[in-house]
């Protein structure tokens, strides 16, 4: 039974209402002494809490104020070297390169939020983190964005240039990155540039088709490799990717659809168009229907007619195994 | 080293002869650690009742400020022991029909049930002490917990102890006037009931008396539970004025020898054995008869039980109480003081014994009340006993942060 049960009101006075204060002359001497000096440790209690927000509030007011002089007091040298640590590309002379630091800049008295912004202006850097290594190290740890594709942006006077593409749609010109690597990622179409600030505002839908590059890149490499451009121009409104290949001007995927599907589909596609039809002979291939791969080709049915007829269906169970464990 | 999750808690027993103060650690609210013992000779109280506010104020405070001086802390809150003739208890039973169709108790069921257990009105200027709730009955049939179970008719009956406001706050003033609050009450007998007796002993059914100096508490327990309570304004003192009368001696001269002499059953045969009365054959010793000594604290101690055994009335049966008769209190330190009992109560009759946990140097009978106050506290007893507490507001825990010392 518990005592919340039991516990139920009781009508007319119990003992707890019984007042208890006992007024100052019914006390004893030793009750007074008693009282006092609970009174000092309250006094002696609050007096400590006053004088503590008040030595915070000093401390707060010298750090911003004074800055100068707290450095004077921890002894901190002037920073002689920047440590990287990093999972990227980017180096040390790149860090020393955009931080900048006076040749006598105290430890002690770099500002590292400022010094932290300036690192992550640049598109490439995802997070950094920025620690004092007494005496005289600045620990700089970065994690840096890895580009899944290049996007062509124009200036006023008409140049262009070659930007990258991360993960989460940031666009950046990107540093120390392998030039053949780069060669290798496929170009971004469909897509405004919007400027903000110095740089770009992100490219909205970029996880979906991150996560297409990245399925073809893992399971079909052979596919991947031919991909030239992936546009994004359809991609709000009807939910569909378009990529240009090497040798098929239109393969159309859907963001909706299982992307391991669509392109294990897409490799039985092309792969019995070859069997039958050597040579590039698709013009489009359309993945964004389930059970349905409509296929146009390059050639019109007569001038197929002198070569043998694509008998075309998708390939029975045994043979989609096979092509699957092919990709 | 006292942790800071810990709390520092005073078991306090005012009583006629002294004071009796234990200090105890109490950690998450169930382990006890006794840290610091004060006892003073009381002054001021009569028969458990504050007679000499001030006189009771400076002994009771002597006791604690030793109790404090010896555990090497300050007490943060103090529970205390209450007593004396002042304390009346009556029984009060109430019962509802089941109110939900499938005849399943509810907690509204038993909420209105103990609601009218508790309602009887108490006479102007009383205050409830202790309200001991008996069994459930549902049909008739004793349960332990009635929710959920089946049944047309739910009783419950409250034992209801209650004193004179003014009488019960003098006590707490008296600690008051030392800047400690009272946070419980508990009942002596029920303290000593508490320590005395086991589980198995309550449910056997067993009759604990506390005979002190001027005051005598009993306890009837049955099927585990408290069935009567009381307290009686005679005891050793009773003794001792007999005494003083019956041999034309002083009262301190009787508590001498009813001290060293006084039985609780008469066992001299000789009429011609003598004692000395202060043993050192010094100018105005005198000889006393043993037999009369012994004739005169038997006579007493014997009424004191019947009168005990006439109080408890009906509820008081010998095939009920088979775990028998414990004694406590410093006049059960009598020898003979069995023998008498278990004639009174046709029953067997022993010494209580403290439990294992308890420390040799306070196992005299004088600390059964105190160490009961926290062994009542810490089984939970208030679950049972007492109404529900106020919970205290952010601001009185606020406050309490900078008054506590």
């Amino acid at each position: 039974m518990s005592a919340a049960k039991d516990n139920h009101a009781s009508p007319g006075r119990s003992w707890r209402d019984i007042r208890q204060e006992v007024s100052a002359p019914a006390m004893s001497r030793k009750g007074r002494r008693r009282q006092v000096i609970a009174w000092l440790k309250a006094a002696a209690l609050a007096t400590l809490a006053v004088v503590v927000a008040w030595g915070g509030y000093l401390l707060a007011h010298e750090w911003i104020s004074n800055r100068a002089a707290l450095t004077t007091a921890v002894h901190s040298k002037p920073v002689r070297d920047i440590a990287l640590i990093t999972d990227g590309m980017l180096t040390q002379q790149w860090v020393h390169g955009v931080l900048q630091l006076p040749r006598s800049a105290s430890l002690m008295a770099l500002e590292l939020s400022a010094l932290r912004d300036k690192l992550l202006a640049n598109g490439q850097v995802r997070t950094a983190v920025l620690t004092r290594s007494f005496p005289d190290t600045l620990v700089v740890t970065l994690q840096e964005r890895t580009p899944v594709a290049r996007v062509q942006a124009g200036d006023e006077s008409g140049t262009t240039r070659q930007l990258l593409v991360a993960r989460d749609g940031v666009v950046y010109d990107g540093a120390n990155y392998d030039k053949a690597m780069l060669a290798g990622l496929p170009w971004l179409d469909g897509i405004r540039l919007v400027r903000a600030g110095r740089g770009y505002a992100a490219i909205d839908g970029m996880s979906d088709v991150s996560s297409l590059l990245s399925t073809a890149q893992l399971q079909a490499p052979h596919l991947y490799r031919d991909w030239i451009i992936v546009s994004l121009g359809r991609l709000a409104e009807r939910d569909e990717i378009i990529v240009k290949a090497q040798d098929i001007p239109e393969i159309v995927f859907s963001r909706k659809r299982d992307f391991y599907k669509q392109i294990a589909q897409l490799n039985a596609v092309i792969e019995e168009t070859a069997r039958v039809l050597p040579g590039p002979v698709l013009r489009s291939v359309n993945l964004s229907l389930e059970g349905q791969v409509p296929v146009q080709m390059l050639r019109s049915p007569e001038e197929l007619a002198g070569t043998p007829q694509p008998a075309f269906s998708f390939p029975s169970s045994a043979q989609r195994k096979d092509s699957k464990r092919d990709l | 080293m006292i942790s800071s999750s810990s709390k520092i808690i005073a078991a306090v027993e005012i009583g006629t002869g002294k004071i009796a103060v234990l200090v105890g650690e109490i950690a998450r609210g169930r382990s006890l650690n006794i840290i610091g013992v004060g006892v003073a000779p009381a002054h001021g109280v009569q028969k458990g009742e504050v007679v000499d506010y001030k006189a009771a104020c400076e002994a009771t405070h002597q006791a604690l400020e030793l109790a404090e001086k010896r555990a090497g802390a300050r007490i943060d809150e103090v529970w205390l022991a209450q007593t004396g003739g002042h304390l009346e208890a009556f029984y009060n039973e109430a019962s509802v029909n089941v109110k939900s169709a499938d005849n399943t108790v509810t907690a509204l069921d038993i909420a209105s049930v103990c609601a009218l257990a508790k309602e009887k009105e108490l006479p102007a200027g009383r205050s409830r002490i202790h309200e001991i709730r008996r069994p459930f009955r549902l049909d008739g049939h004793a349960v332990p917990d009635p929710e959920h179970l089946s049944g047309r008719r739910l009783e419950v009956g409250y034992w209801i102890v209650h004193g004179p406001e003014s009488k019960v706050s003098d006590n707490i003033h008296v600690v008051g006037g030392y800047h400690l609050e009272v946070r419980e009450l508990v009942l002596a007998s029920l303290a000593s009931g508490s320590l005395l007796t086991t589980a198995e002993e309550r449910t056997q059914g067993v009759l604990v008396i506390d005979i002190g100096k001027g005051v005598t508490d009993y306890v009837l327990y049955r099927d585990g539970h408290v069935l009567v309570t009381g307290t009686l304004p005679v005891a050793g003192d009773h003794v001792t004025n007999d005494l003083s009368i019956g041999l034309r001696v002083t009262h301190s001269q009787a508590e001498m020898l009813k001290f060293r002499q006084a039985r609780g059953t008469v066992q001299t045969r000789d009429k011609a054995d003598k004692v000395w009365l202060n043993g050192d054959a010094s100018f105005g010793d005198r000889q006393f008869s043993k037999m009369a000594i012994e004739t005169i604290s038997a006579a007493r101690i014997i009424e004191l039980l019947e009168v005990v055994r006439r109080k408890l009335g009906p509820a008081f049966a010998p095939e009920h109480c088979g775990a028998g008769v414990i004694l406590t209190g410093g006049t059960s330190r009598m020898p003979g003081i069995e023998e008498a009992a278990a004639r009174v109560f046709s029953l067997p009759a022993r010494r209580g014994e403290p439990p294992a946990w308890v420390k040799e140097e306070l196992k005299d009978p004088m600390f059964s009340t105190v160490l009961g106050v926290f062994q009542f506290g810490l089984r939970g007893a208030y679950e049972h006993a007492v109404p529900a507490r106020r919970k205290p507001g952010l601001l009185s825990s606020l406050t309490k942060i900078f008054t506590t010392s």
